[in-house]
């Protein structure tokens, strides 16, 4: 994409970012002169930037708006609530239209009639457009091509911050005659960046008029407006001229929070905003050379565990040698650590941005609704791998919807019930040691377990005598199961096959985890906890047979071992007990369905009662992991030592594989198939969900 | 400004004025395979740039005047 494009992209974020917290802001406090203020210079920014594109709709839509917020700014009108809601209307839909160009570099279809009703509220508001110079601003639609004759030079101008000014120069044809000599102006330019001459008309093949002037001057300089009035005042009705809003005023809030604060430092009170020169200390990074840097940390990583298999094998057969080549593989590992760290705080970034688009999202669904919902945010400087944050975005914009589609009652029924009419989410995210934990909380509904256990009794979703004996918590816990919803009617708003076993799912791709709990009556809470980066993980080695499995440390909630005796049949399966909880017990080889799975357990486990006086089995070797209520035992025929590695997605022949998390790269140069066990557990039909 | 033919190039020396316009276009028509070399001009006339940028004839050496090399060298030289 282009430079000056991917710019727009960005500062069109930030800017939109800006307007709809102003916004917010002015809706509990609507005479704010500094939110007003700031509000109109975001959209203003953004009406200039949008200029120097080919996406009209757009710009007209921000001109319209820009009026509106000049005559709040005016005192011309008031900042009551509908025109604060149709301002958010308009954010809402620049924010879409600025992914839209994200994806495919142009607006997405069904703009201009979008654009076209926004600006209908626009013009409600503030009264027709008047008719404006039209030489300013978005209505100079030569700009665009001007600026595309030198985009390297221009985005070069830009990116110094400096106000720029375009100007198009048709001199009179008879200019000459007049004695005139418009390069002659030109030359008068003081700063120059772009210089772009053209023929008005096409040149004729023959009988060329030498003395009839036949060209359009285009250029971009960074002169006053008031310098070049006065080089081409003689000129003036040949001259149209147009500021060009590229502005660098607002600083992306993850660079700013970023100044001076360690990565991860505590979340908490809002960014603070740079002083006068803080855009020295800061660099504004494209993320993908972050991200080449974090595959070569990736690739670092390996190598130096390879290394340490070398010291293992040294160590054997030249110890002195070992020894020495040791104390130099702890330095490296020690480096490639710090290494690693940096360039993982390189990559974060606040959940501000995220949260303010959630923001606008829920504002429109509540709308589209009809539910009154007052939506807080909290700990939005909380910061996270840039990966991270981007996964979370679907899930929560799906839990969200959820809390309000499913969770807060419409007006009446909440009135009926005791309630504000007005429903409440919340949306908290907070740091607790390397996770990231957030929790959407609403006061609605709340959900029943009884009626849970109905539903999926109702469903078929699993054996009746295994739903009987789910605790609460469990039931609940099956809102993540597929196939499950509450809601008596799929509804326009959460839509149909994207149901909350999806968030599950992609929460536990990023090595997360979610859990619900919910009161009846008084709401339900969703709590999301994701690791602040995925980039390394670590994993515990196990064994089954000859072959290597890795785990990811995250969700082993510990080994143990559990002496033959201790495990029962319960049920169709087995299960084994654990501080006063009972745990099913699975072999890993049988999830895995690997050929080492040839003894089951269900029947081994009787056997060995009776075979009692036979030498001791050794004791099961036992992972229990954690997905969410649940916890499972995981049988393994051994366990080895943990490792950090990187995990890379399936790819080829194994992509879409169930079950594998992924492949992560040993020293030794073989690979270790990482497996997702809740993945597995989940599909295992006889040991589906509870014991 | 001195509009000068050597074989067959055009040769500009010192500022020039829009009467030049005329000249080097009449050189340039009398014969399409004529090439300018404008290394000893002065400041060009926007009505001499005019004929340059319409009839695109080959340019010998940077141009003498350092505002036209500078910003129109490549408008010039676009085919």
């Amino acid at each position: 994409m282009d430079e000056l494009l991917e710019q727009f992209l960005v500062e069109g974020r930030d800017l939109v970012e800006q307007a709809s917290e102003d916004l917010l802001a002015l809706e509990r406090v609507p005479g704010d002169a500094a939110r007003i203020d700031s509000a109109f210079r975001a959209v203003h920014t953004l009406k200039g930037s949008v200029g120097l594109f080919d996406f009209a709709p757009m710009a007209a839509t921000l001109h319209a708006a820009e009026d509106v917020m000049g005559a709040l700014r005016d005192g011309r009108l008031h900042a009551d609530r509908d025109l604060v809601g149709a301002m958010m209307q308009c954010i809402s839909a620049v924010d879409g239209w600025l992914e839209g160009i994200a994806r495919s570099g142009g607006l997405p279809p069904g703009a201009d009639d979008e654009a076209r009703r926004l600006r209908g509220a626009m013009h409600a508001f503030a009264g027709a457009p008047e008719e404006k110079n039209p030489a300013r601003g978005v209505e100079a639609e030569w700009l665009p091509a001007l600026l595309a004759t030198d985009r390297q030079a221009f985005a070069a101008a830009a990116a110094t911050g400096r106000a720029l000014i375009a100007v198009r120069y048709t001199p009179d044809p008879a200019c000459f005659f007049r004695g005139d000599d418009p390069l002659a102006l030109l030359r008068a330019v003081p700063d120059l960046v772009i210089v772009h001459i053209a023929p008005r008309d096409p040149w004729p093949a023959s009988g060329l008029d030498p003395f009839a002037c036949n060209l359009v001057i285009g250029f971009v300089s960074f002169a006053a407006r008031d310098d070049l009035r006065r080089i081409f005042q003689l000129v003036v009705d040949q001259v149209a001229m147009a500021e060009i809003g590229v502005s660098r005023e607002v600083v992306p809030r993850e660079v700013v929070s970023r100044e001076g604060v360690s990565p991860g430092a505590a979340s908490g009170g809002p960014p603070a905003e740079p002083e006068h020169g803080a855009l020295t200390h800061t660099l504004r990074i494209d993320a993908s050379r972050i991200d080449a840097l974090a595959d070569l940390v990736g690739e670092l990583i390996v190598a130096k565990n390879r290394l340490a298999h070398l010291v293992g094998q040294t160590m054997h057969a030249a110890p002195a040698l070992g020894r020495a080549l040791g104390a130099n593989q702890v330095e490296i590992e020690r480096l490639v650590a710090d290494l690693h760290r940096g360039v993982m705080a390189a990559r974060m970034v606040t959940l501000t941005q995220m949260f303010g688009r959630l923001n606008r999202l829920v504002r429109d669904t509540a709308g589209r609704l009809g539910k009154d919902v007052h939506f807080e945010t909290s700990g939005a400087a909380t910061e996270a791998d840039k990966s991270v944050v981007d996964g979370l975005y679907e899930p929560l914009l799906h839990v969200l919807r959820n809390a309000m589609d499913h969770g807060v009652e419409q007006a009446a029924a909440r009135a009926a019930s005791g309630k504000a009419r007005a429903g409440r989410i919340t949306l908290d995210a907070a740091r607790a040691r390397d996770r990231i934990v957030i929790t959407v909380t609403d006061d609605g509904a709340g959900m029943d377990p009884a009626r849970l256990r109905e539903t999926a009794r109702r469903r078929g979703l699993m054996a009746e005598a295994r739903l009987d004996a789910l605790d609460d918590a469990a039931l609940l816990d099956l809102v993540f199961t597929p196939g499950f919803s509450t809601a008596s009617a799929v509804t326009e708003v959460s839509g149909r096959g994207v149901g909350l076993d999806a968030v599950r799912r992609s929460i536990e791709a990023m090595g997360g985890r979610v859990t619900i709990a919910s009161t009846p009556g008084a709401g339900t809470t969703v709590r999301l906890a994701v690791p602040q980066a995925v980039t390394v993980t670590t994993v515990i080695m196990v064994r089954i047979g000859d072959e290597r499995f890795g785990v990811p440390l995250e969700i082993v909630a510990e080994t143990v071992r559990i002496a033959r005796d201790q495990i029962r049949a319960v049920g169709d399966g087995v299960a084994f007990v654990l501080r006063e909880r009972t745990i099913p017990l699975v072999r890993l080889a049988d999830l895995l369905d690997s050929p080492a799975s040839a003894r089951d357990v269900r029947r081994e486990a009787p056997d060995l009662r009776a075979l009692g006086r036979d030498a001791p089995r050794p004791d099961a070797k036992v992972l229990v992991i954690e997905a969410g209520e649940q916890r499972t035992g995981i049988e393994v025929d051994g366990l080895a030592e943990r490792i950090d590695v990187v995990i890379r997605p399936l790819e080829g022949l194994l992509a879409g594989a169930r079950g594998l998390l992924g492949t992560a790269l040993l020293g030794d140069g073989s690979v270790l198939m990482v497996v997702n066990l809740p993945e597995l557990i989940a599909w295992m039909p006889h040991c589906n969900i509870g014991a | 400004m001195a509009v000068r033919l050597d074989r067959n190039i055009v040769h500009l020396s010192g500022p020039s004025r829009v009467e030049d316009a005329e000249d080097l276009l009449a050189l340039l028509q009398g014969d399409r395979a004529r090439s300018v070399d404008a290394t000893a001009s002065g400041d060009l006339h926007t009505a001499v740039v005019q004929i340059l940028l319409a009839v695109r004839p080959p340019l010998a050496g940077p141009c003498g005047d350092p505002f036209v090399e500078r910003w129109l060298r490549p408008a010039l030289h676009r085919a």
